[in-house]
């Protein structure tokens, strides 16, 4: 039962006053008292404006702020204890913090949110970043109304990005993501993002939550794990997105929180991968056959028909398959778009054996495979230009 | 009837009746006196003490007798001055007060006054009405009857002029400016004053006086002559009572009570639909917040507080988002809503939920003021809004499940109004005689709530103090007097509800619940932790044995 673990008594108590909601919006904190009141103050209009029926509450998980970030959160608070001449609320909203164990870990706040929407019954769960100052209270609609109104379940955001802002994003998280589970979302590491209450209890029914997935980088585990689950996935445009002022430079944690998530939800969805393989060839047969040459076509049904275990795309086949699709599209054998798409389950075979074969690997070693696949990739450039003017 | 405190109106409880829907003693299909004064001992044992009469006077009825066309009389359906000389005197026998309507402000069309004042321009009354020229005077008045009225003014083609109206057109303003008017109406008081009425219901009090350049509502002008008639009470007919109808917000209702010097009482207007609304949104917050706004009131005065009357639920005194709020919880047809406001009755209203309709009784009956019970809320009649205008809510009396419920026995074609009789609320459903069979009815429950009530003075007489406990979901509030402390605790919500209560200030009390007066754990240090049901609530004495 995790959440009756990660919750103390004085928040479960505080839970208890806040009582069944509609919505909440977590927002987690460690030491952002400069950024924090502005961002809850947007939160709490947005609930205002465009939920003002809603039973709504925002949860502050805290990993041990000591420069007064609860006490802003707190006073978020709208009830008939501060009444204010310029807040005009149908009903009680409560601002609530704690403070989580083990922190400061994103995960951890996450994890504490999750269990008080989980308790609460929210129908829908927003998390916001205390670093989104430039936040609009249209935010708060942005993010929830699709789950709300269109039962979406899981709600990514799109900013508007400085050009040279992001770059880990737009370099490997985003491309890669696509890549891999073939789903065009911008931001798969998302600082603020929006599930519905079943998603969420989903989350929180996972058994990550003392993995080191469940204390960094557990924002892209969500949304991978979305896009795997094949729930429903939308994203939402929600304004200009700043680079926080104090922001991390240390490229190795960042590198690790986000392309190691993403490395090790590629490792948990191998078998997957596998079998989206063996599918693929299954399904793309006459594809295939008009793509190939009748080697490689034989190999890699010779390929599809080994068991998991056995399962090894060589760099060498990998090699010759991708200049036979390069080929094949020069000669547009058949709809250009076709081919490319054709490559994607063969894509995935790869993936699998390079997953499986660095899954011990140092990062000496990861980059030494890496090496060797381009050697293979240059020593068969001859091959390329082959196929490139000739035929299968 | 002997005034023995001349604050009575502070321990009464209120039922609102009206003459025509309650008891038709005559077979002719309308309620009358004689009818009424049959009923006392029903409305005696329920436990009331005061009632409050809707108009009864000869009208054209266009507005349910609040077009007066007589002010001395009896409108003969309702039978005669000596019927209700004869009621009065029953009623003031059982020692239930009697508080009847005036209208001041206006009259119908069809009083003579009005017809003299239209008849020339140079006739004696033609200043006893406000007449202009043009229809362009006081423009910054709001119409009230939107759904009816386009115009403050209508054109009399008589007399070629335009006369001022604040409510229907058919309801010319008497011209309070006029010393003539205020004399007479004093003396049509005087008149019912003298026969033994203990209280007057005043009708529309804002609306008195007219001035360029004002909203014509609430000027001081009015007060002056709110004063004027209170001096001549107070003078002439010491420990009788004024209750004020000003339907406004409570800094400018404040005004009406003076140096308690005007209005002994007024309706708290922006109370009751945030009773409803804080009951639907699961919210004390509605509720704390008006009261919290509303201001002190000088020691000899009292609010008047209510769940539902014979208009519709008002929304005049809520902002856009909560009227907005309140058409969609409680009118989402189009029928139940009328003018600035929600034309049902209480039991439709809370979806006929008994624990609901309990917990609003238990508010109206606990919250500072005096409580007023509208005719058949007690048993949970229903309402008929095809009927229109607002008498869906004013359909008859339903005493037991026989020949026109019991209200009369004339055939049911000529009875002033149709009867309920879908299966919910039908008279065959809903009425005084089977509810009288059983404890636990609701006409049962409320003779036990009132009895209750009336058992300890603090209710209509004592201070308030709000707990204001995390829990949002509860309203918690202790009413003191002297010292006796009674501590209330409403569960607004739908679900059961844990609150811890900050009682610090009772320490060493035991707490008494007043309706099974069963003992409660002793106050101690910590937070004193109470388990409510889905919109149940406690009454409690706090006594130091």
């Amino acid at each position: 039962m995790p959440e009756t673990s990660i919750l103390s008594d004085d928040f479960i108590r505080e839970l208890m006053n806040v009582g069944e909601v509609d919505i909440v919006v977590g927002v987690p904190t460690y030491n952002d008292a400069a950024a924090v009141g502005q961002v809850v103050q947007a939160v709490r209009a947005g609930l205002l404006q465009y939920f003002p029926r809603a039973r709504a509450v925002i949860v502050n998980a805290d990993g041990g702020s000591r420069d007064g970030t609860q006490e802003l959160v707190r006073a978020a608070s709208i009830s008939d204890l501060n009444i204010s001449a310029d807040v005009h609320a149908l009903r009680t909203l409560h601002s609530i913090s704690t403070q989580y164990d083990g922190g400061p870990a994103n995960g951890i706040a996450l994890h504490t949110i999750l269990a008080a929407a989980d308790l609460l019954q929210a129908k829908a769960c927003a998390v916001i970043s205390p670093e989104s100052t430039m936040i609009e209270p249209q935010w708060v609609e942005r993010l929830l109304n699709p789950v709300i109104r269109d039962s979406i379940d899981m709600v990514l955001p799109v900013y508007r990005r400085h050009k040279f802002d992001g770059l880990l994003i737009r370099n490997l998280i985003y491309p890669l993501t696509r890549a891999v589970y073939g789903c065009h979302v911008r931001e798969p590491y998302p600082s603020d993002f929006a599930f519905s209450g079943v998603l969420g209890s989903n989350f929180l029914s996972q058994d990550i939550w003392k993995q080191e997935q469940g204390r960094s980088g557990t924002e892209l585990w969500f949304a991978i794990s979305t896009i795997t689950n094949r729930c429903k996935i939308t994203q939402s445009f929600l304004g200009t997105k700043a680079r926080p002022e104090n922001a991390p430079t240390d490229l190795v944690k960042a590198m690790r929180e986000s392309a190691g998530t993403l490395f090790a939800s590629l490792r948990l969805n191998r078998k997957r991968l596998y079998q989206m393989f063996a599918f693929g060839m299954k399904e793309l047969e006459p594809v295939f056959l008009s793509i190939l040459t009748p080697e490689t076509h034989a190999e890699l049904k010779r390929l599809a028909e080994l068991p998991e275990d056995r399962f090894e795309f060589a760099p060498d086949i990998w090699v010759r398959t991708v200049y036979e699709f390069a080929a094949a599209y020069h000669r547009a054998v058949i709809g250009r778009d076709h081919v490319v798409q054709a490559l994607v389950p063969l894509f995935r075979g790869r993936a699998v054996t390079f997953l499986t074969q660095n899954r011990e690997a140092s990062a000496e070693e990861v980059e030494s495979n890496i090496e060797s696949l381009c050697q293979t990739f240059e020593h068969e450039k001859p091959y390329l230009l082959q196929s490139w003017n000739g035929g299968k | 009837m002997a005034s023995q405190d001349s604050l009575w109106y502070k321990d009464a409880v209120i039922y609102q009746a009206h003459v025509r829907a309650f008891y038709d003693s005559s077979g002719d299909g309308n309620g009358d006196f004689r009818g009424l004064a049959l009923k006392l001992d029903y409305l005696q044992d329920l436990g009331i003490n005061t009632i409050w009469l809707m108009p009864f006077f000869p009208s054209p009825l266009r507005d349910d007798g609040y077009d007066i066309s007589d002010y001395r009389s009896i409108h003969p359906n309702y039978g005669t001055l000596d019927d209700f000389k004869a009621f009065l005197d029953a009623a003031h026998k059982r020692s239930i007060r009697v508080i009847i309507e005036m209208v001041l402000n206006h009259t119908s069309d069809q009083h003579p006054w009005f017809q003299e004042s239209r008849s020339s321009c140079t006739n004696q009354r033609r200043d006893w009405y406000v007449w202009s020229d043009t229809d362009s005077r006081y423009r910054g008045t709001r119409i009230i009857f939107l759904d009816t009225e386009l115009s403050n003014w209508a054109w009399d083609p008589v007399s070629k002029q335009y006369y001022w109206h604040r409510f229907f057109s058919h309801q010319p303003d008497l011209n309070w400016d006029n010393p003539q008017v205020r004399d007479e109406m004093w003396d049509v008081m005087k008149f019912w004053l003298e026969m033994g009425v203990d209280a007057f219901r005043l009708d529309a009090v804002p609306y008195l006086v007219e001035r360029e350049g004002t909203n014509c509502e609430n000027l001081p002008e009015t007060h002056e002559m709110i004063k004027e008639l209170r001096a001549r009470l107070d003078r002439e007919f010491p420990g009788r009572m004024l209750l004020a109808e000003a339907n406004q917000w409570p800094s400018d209702l404040r005004a009406y009570f003076g140096s308690g010097d005007e209005f002994h009482m007024a309706f708290h207007f922006p109370l009751m639909p945030r009773m409803f609304m804080a009951v639907k949104l699961e919210d004390r917050k509605p509720l704390t917040e008006i009261l919290k706004q509303t201001p002190e009131i000088p020691e000899n005065c009292q609010w008047c507080l209510f769940l539902r009357n014979h208009d519709e639920l008002t929304l005049e005194m809520v902002t856009d988002m909560e009227r907005d709020y309140m058409y969609d919880e409680y009118a989402k047809e189009k029928a139940m809503r009328l003018n600035l406001g929600i034309r049902r009755r209480l039991a439709p209203l809370l979806d006929n939920d008994r624990r609901r309709i309990e917990l609003m009784n238990g508010i109206l009956m606990s919250l500072p003021g005096t409580p007023i019970i509208y005719y058949g809320d007690e048993v949970g009649m229903g309402d008929n809004v095809n009927l229109g205008d607002r008498n869906g809510v004013r359909t008859p009396m339903q005493w037991d499940g026989g020949w026109n419920g019991g209200f009369s026995s004339a055939d049911p074609e000529m009875l002033y109004s149709p009867l309920m009789l879908n299966p919910v609320y039908g008279y065959q459903a809903i009425n005084v005689q089977s509810q009288k069979r059983f404890d636990h009815s609701l006409l049962s429950w409320m003779k036990r709530l009132i009895r209750v009530r009336k058992s300890n003075a603090v209710f209509g007489r004592g201070s308030i103090e709000f707990l204001y406990p995390a829990n949002h979901r509860v309203l918690a509030y202790v009413r003191k007097l002297g010292n006796d402390t009674i501590l209330a605790v409403n569960n607004l919500s739908s679900a059961a509800q844990a609150v811890e209560l900050d009682l610090k200030a009772y320490r060493g009390n035991i707490l008494i619940e007043m309706f099974g007066r069963n003992i409660f754990p002793r106050v101690g240090e910590l937070p004193y932790l109470l388990t409510l049901g889905p919109y149940q609530f406690y009454w409690f004495r706090l006594r130091r044995i």
